[in-house]
C-alpha cells in the first residue's frame, strides 16, 4: 500500500513530461492515456533492477521512447491513418497566449507551429525523437544518447541530420505556399 | 532552451542573412513550444490502482555454501581414514594425506566462524 502511494506520487510529479513527450513523439491524441499507462507500468517493474545511474526522469524517457516505438510498429501494422495533432478542435496551439501579437501574426505563427508539427512527424523515427528531446524536453547529448541507447556521436549526427530536413522541408513548403498566392493573384 | 541555433555551421552565413536567422529563430520556437496534453484528473491513481502485485519476497536464506562446506568436510574426513589404515609409509600417500588434514583443518575452522557469526 504504502509502494503505491509512493509510486502514485512518482506518477503524479511525471505525468506531464510522459504525456507531452508521447504525444509530439506519437503525434496523435489517440490512446495518449493507454500509452502513459503503459509507461509507467513498465517503469513500475523496471524498477527492481533499476540500479540508479541515471535519473528516474532520463530512464521514463527511455521507457517512452519504448513505448512510442512499439506504437509505431503497431501503427504500421493495422496501416490506418492517425489523427494530426492540429486536427483536434482543441490543439494546443490555440491555448498559447500571444498577448503582444496581433490576430494575422497569431495566425501566421499558429499556422507555421501546424506546419513544423506535420513535417516533424515526416521526418524518422530516431530523428523526430532527438529533435523532441533535445530542443522540447531539453535534454543533453549524454542524456539522450542514454534514452535511446546510441553513442553521442550518433544523436549529434541525427539531431543535425533532422534539424536540416526540417528547416529545407519548411523553406520548400513556404515557396510552395508563395507561388500558390502568386498564381491566385494573378 | 539550449543555447545554440539550428544550424550552427552556417552562424556566421546567417548572421549576414536576418532573414534565415529569423526563420531559424522560428523552428527552434516552434520546437521548444511543448504541446499541453489533458492529463485525466485520476490518472495518477488509475495508475497506482493497475499495479501488478510484487512476488512475495523470500525471508528464508538459501544455505547451498554451508550444506557443501559440511559434505566437504565429512568426505575429507573419510579420505583421511582410509588413507591412514593401509599405512603403506609411501611418500605420496603422506603428501597426500598432509594436504587432505590441512584442508580438513581449513574446513572445521571456516565453519566454526561461520557457525560463531565471526567472518
Amino acid at each position: 500500500m504504502q509502494t503505491d502511494l509512493t509510486f502514485e506520487q512518482v506518477v503524479r510529479d511525471h505525468q506531464d513530461m510522459v504525456f507531452r513527450t508521447l504525444l509530439r513523439l506519437t503525434g496523435s491524441r489517440e490512446h495518449l492515456d493507454d500509452l502513459a499507462q503503459d509507461v509507467f507500468l513498465r517503469l513500475y517493474r523496471a524498477l527492481p533492477s533499476f540500479r540508479g545511474e541515471a535519473l528516474i526522469t532520463t530512464y521514463l524517457y527511455r521507457i517512452a521512447v519504448n513505448v512510442a516505438q512499439d506504437e509505431w510498429k503497431r501503427r504500421r501494422r493495422d496501416d490506418r491513418t492517425h489523427i494530426s495533432l492540429s486536427d483536434d478542435t482543441s490543439g494546443w496551439e490555440d491555448r498559447l497566449p500571444h498577448p503582444d501579437r496581433n490576430a494575422e501574426q497569431q495566425l501566421e505563427e499558429r499556422e507555421f507551429q501546424q506546419a513544423v508539427e506535420e513535417q516533424l512527424q515526416q521526418l524518422s523515427q530516431v530523428e523526430r525523437t532527438i529533435l523532441v528531446l533535445y530542443h522540447q524536453e531539453e535534454r543533453t547529448y549524454e542524456q539522450i544518447a542514454y534514452a535511446l541507447n546510441m553513442p553521442i556521436g550518433t544523436v549529434r549526427t541525427h539531431l543535425h541530420r533532422g534539424r536540416k530536413k526540417l528547416r529545407e522541408a519548411l523553406q520548400q513548403r513556404q515557396t510552395q505556399e508563395r507561388r500558390a498566392t502568386c498564381t491566385t493573384n494573378q | 532552451m539550449h543555447d545554440e541555433s539550428i544550424n550552427p555551421a552556417n552562424l556566421s552565413q546567417s548572421a549576414t542573412e536576418p532573414a534565415t536567422e529569423q526563420f531559424d529563430q522560428r523552428i527552434v520556437r516552434a520546437l521548444e513550444t511543448a504541446p499541453r496534453p489533458q492529463i485525466p484528473a485520476n490518472f495518477a491513481a488509475r495508475v497506482a490502482s493497475e499495479l501488478p502485485a510484487r512476488p512475495p519476497v523470500t525471508l528464508t536464506p538459501t544455505r547451498y555454501g554451508q550444506n557443501a562446506m559440511l559434505i566437504g568436510t565429512v568426505v575429507t574426513l573419510i579420505a583421511l581414514l582410509v588413507l591412514a589404515l593401509p599405512s603403506t609409509g609411501h611418500a605420496a600417500f603422506g603428501l597426500l594425506e598432509s594436504l587432505l588434514f590441512a584442508e580438513f583443518l581449513a574446513l572445521a575452522l571456516w565453519l566454526t566462524v561461520w557457525r560463531y557469526g565471526l567472518r
